[in-house]
C-alpha cells in the first residue's frame, strides 16, 4: 500500500477539520487508558491521580504475590502460543492458496474473513456445545481451538500482504535455475516473508491473549487472564486490577508497536517494483 | 500499489496447488466455524431434556416462539439500535480520519496514523472498556473537572452505567473497523482524477464532495457494516459500562444458559447468525467487498 498526499495546497479549512476530528478520535481511543495508567501509579487505596513525586509501583509489586493471577497467566500463555503456532502456518497456507487460485478467490477470501464477524459469544456457545457432544472436555485445548478460528483471518491477511511483495519474477528465476516449487518456496518466499510471519504470530498471540467471549464458554476450571480480570473488575476493584490492566496494555502496545515498526522498516527497505512490468 | 494482472500467472500448477493449500484453512472454517453453527441451528429445534440437563431430539418450534416472550424481541431491537448508533458515530469520525490519512498525508504520516488507529485493537478490550469507568465515574476525571470548575454541584450520574457510556466505549473500541475499509477505499482513488479536477479549478470541498465521496462510498458502507456487525455481537462494554438491567443479545444468551435453556440459546444464536449472514451477502453483492482488499495489493 502506498500513500501520497494527493491533495496539496489550500483546503478551505478541510485540513483543520479533518485533523481536529482525527485528534478527537485518537483521544477517545487513548485518553482513558492513559488515565488508567497514571491512576495505577497512585499508592493510595483511593482512586485518582497523585502528583508525579508520589508515583509508586506498589500495586505492580503486589501483583507478584497473586497466585490466581499466575495460574491465569500460564493458561493464557499456553492458549496464545498454541493458537499462534497453528494460525501462522495455516494463515500462510491460505494466503498461498489465494495467490494460486484463479477462480473463486474472492469467495475464498470472504469465507476466511467471515470468522472475524461471528460474535464471540455465539461461536463460543456453538463450539462448546459441539465439543461436549464430541466428548472433548473443556481445557486450554478447547480454548485454543476456538481462538484458532478467531485469529486465522488476521494471520491470513498479514501473510497475504507479505506475499504480495514477493516478486513473481524472483520465483520464476529460481525455477528457471532448476529449483523445484518447494525449494523456491523455502529459499526465496519464506525468507522474504520473515517479518510478516513474525507479525502474524505476534498478532495471533495477542488476539488470543485478550479474547474473553469465546474463552468464557470454552475454558475448563482454570481461568484465562481476561476471565480472571473480568471477575476482578466486577467485584469491588482492588487497586491491583489497575496495575494489572496497566501491565497488559503497556506490554501489548509495546509489542505491536515493535511489530509495526518492523513491517514499515521492511516495506521501505524493499526496492520498488516497476509498475506494469512483469516480463519473465 | 496498482494490481498487476501478471502476478496470478506466476504459480504454475494452479488449481490443484491452490486447492491443497486452501485445505487447512477451509478445514478450520468448516470444522470450527460452520459445523458448530449448523449443529446449534439444528438443535434449536430440539427440546430440553430434564433427565440429562441437555437436549433431546423432540422437534419443536417452542424456542422460536419464546423469542417473542419476556421482552426478548425488545433486547434484539435495542441491541440493533445501539449497534446502529455506534456504527453511525464511528463512520462519522472515520471518514475525516481516513481522509486525513488517504488524501492529506504523505506516506510516513499516513502509516503512523494508521498504526495509531490499529494498535489498540490488539490490546485488551476489557481494559479499554474498564478504563472508561475511571473517566466517567462519580469521582472520575470528568466529574471532578466539572465540579471544580463549578459547572455542576453534584456529580453527573448519567455519564457512567448508561447507554451513553456504552456508546462511547463501543465507538472507542470499534472505530478501527470503520477506518480500515475507508482507508482502503481512499487508496484506490486514481490521483490523476483529483489532479484533473483541481487543475480545472475545483476547490477542496468540491473535489471532496463530488469526486472523493462517491468513490469511497463502498468503503464507508463497509466500515459502517463492520462496526455494526461487531457491535451487535459484543457484550463486555455493556457488562462493564451499562446501567442496571442493560442487556444485549450476547448477555441474553448468557442469561438463558444460566437456566440451562439450551434450545432457546441456540435459537437466539441462529437468528443472529442468519441475519448477519444475509446482511454480509447483500453488502458483498452490492459493494464487491472483496475488491477493497485489492488496494492492499494482494
Amino acid at each position: 500500500m502506498s500513500f501520497d498526499a494527493i491533495v496539496r495546497g489550500r483546503t478551505s479549512g478541510g485540513r483543520l477539520l479533518f485533523t481536529t476530528i482525527t485528534a478527537l478520535s485518537l483521544a477517545i481511543m487513548y485518553a482513558p487508558v492513559l488515565y488508567l495508567l497514571l491512576a495505577s501509579l497512585n499508592p493510595d487505596a483511593q482512586l485518582g491521580l497523585v502528583p508525579p513525586s508520589r508515583y509508586s509501583l506498589k500495586w505492580y509489586f503486589a501483583l507478584l504475590d497473586d497466585g490466581r493471577l499466575a495460574g491465569a497467566l500460564k493458561e493464557s500463555a499456553l492458549v496464545g502460543l498454541a493458537t499462534a503456532a497453528l494460525a501462522t502456518p495455516i494463515g500462510l497456507s491460505a494466503a498461498l492458496a489465494y495467490r494460486a487460485m484463479t477462480r473463486l478467490r474472492g469467495v475464498f477470501l470472504l469465507v476466511i474473513l467471515s470468522a472475524m464477524f461471528v460474535p464471540g459469544t455465539i461461536e463460543g456457545l456453538g463450539l462448546s456445545a459441539t465439543l461436549r457432544v464430541v466428548g472433548l472436555a473443556p481445557s486450554w485445548v478447547t480454548i485454543a481451538i476456538g481462538h484458532l478460528l478467531w485469529t486465522l483471518p488476521f494471520a491470513a491477511v498479514v501473510s497475504l500482504i507479505g506475499l504480495s511483495a514477493v516478486r513473481p519474477s524472483t520465483i520464476a528465476a529460481a525455477r528457471d535455475l532448476g529449483a523445484g516449487p518447494i525449494r523456491a518456496f523455502v529459499d526465496i518466499t519464506l525468507p522474504l516473508m520473515r517479518t510478516n510471519l513474525i507479525s502474524s504470530f505476534v498478532f495471533a498471540f495477542l488476539l488470543s491473549l485478550n479474547e474473553q467471549a469465546r474463552a468464557y464458554y470454552l475454558a475448563g476450571r482454570q481461568n484465562t487472564l481476561p476471565l480472571y480480570m473480568f471477575g476482578a473488575m466486577n467485584s469491588g476493584a482492588s487497586p491491583t486490577i489497575y496495575a494489572f490492566s496497566g501491565t497488559i496494555i503497556v506490554v501489548s502496545v509495546a509489542v505491536v508497536a515493535l511489530v509495526f515498526a518492523g513491517l514499515v522498516g521492511q516495506q521501505s527497505r524493499r526496492p520498488r517494483q516497476a509498475p506494469g512490468k512483469t516480463s519473465y | 500499489m496498482p494490481h498487476e494482472p501478471g502476478l496470478r500467472e506466476s504459480v504454475d500448477a494452479r488449481w490443484p496447488a491452490g486447492f491443497l493449500l486452501a485445505l487447512p484453512s477451509l478445514a478450520v472454517f468448516v470444522g470450527v466455524g460452520f459445523i458448530p453453527l449448523a449443529l446449534i441451528a439444528t438443535w434449536s429445534f430440539w427440546s430440553f431434556d430434564p433427565d440429562t440437563y441437555w437436549i433431546k431430539p423432540a422437534w419443536s418450534f417452542a424456542s422460536y416462539a419464546a423469542l417473542f416472550e419476556n421482552g426478548r424481541a425488545t433486547v434484539f431491537l435495542r441491541t440493533a439500535g445501539l449497534a446502529a448508533l455506534t456504527a453511525t458515530a464511528s463512520t462519522l469520525l472515520a471518514v475525516p480520519a481516513a481522509g486525513l490519512i488517504g488524501l492529506l498525508s504523505g506516506p510516513r504520516r499516513a502509516a503512523l496514523l494508521l498504526a495509531l488507529f490499529t494498535i489498540p485493537f490488539f490490546t485488551s478490550g476489557l481494559v479499554r472498556a474498564f478504563a472508561w469507568r475511571l473517566v466517567l465515574g462519580r469521582q472520575g476525571i470528568i466529574n471532578n473537572a466539572l465540579m471544580s470548575l463549578g459547572i455542576v454541584v453534584t456529580p453527573v450520574e448519567w455519564l457512567l452505567f448508561s447507554d451513553f457510556a456504552v456508546l462511547l466505549g463501543m465507538v472507542a473500541a470499534y472505530l478501527p473497523f470503520a477506518i480500515v475499509p475507508i482507508v482502503l477505499a481512499f487508496a484506490r482513488i486514481e490521483h490523476s482524477v483529483i489532479r484533473a479536477s483541481q487543475d480545472l479549478g475545483a476547490g477542496f470541498w468540491t473535489v471532496f464532495a463530488t469526486i472523493v465521496l462517491p468513490l469511497v462510498l463502498p468503503g464507508i458502507v463497509a466500515g459502517f457494516l463492520f462496526v455494526f456487525v461487531v457491535a451487535v455481537g459484543t457484550s463486555m462494554e455493556i457488562q462493564l459500562l451499562g446501567g442496571a438491567g442493560a442487556s444485549s443479545i450476547s448477555i441474553m444468551i448468557n442469561d438463558v444458559l444460566r437456566v440451562v435453556n439450551f434450545p432457546l440459546a441456540f435459537a437466539i444464536a441462529t437468528v443472529v447468525i442468519t441475519l448477519l449472514t444475509v446482511l454480509i451477502i447483500i453488502a458483498n453483492r452490492a459493494l464487491r467487498l472483496s475488491r477493497l482488499f485489492e488496494s492492499l495489493g494482494i
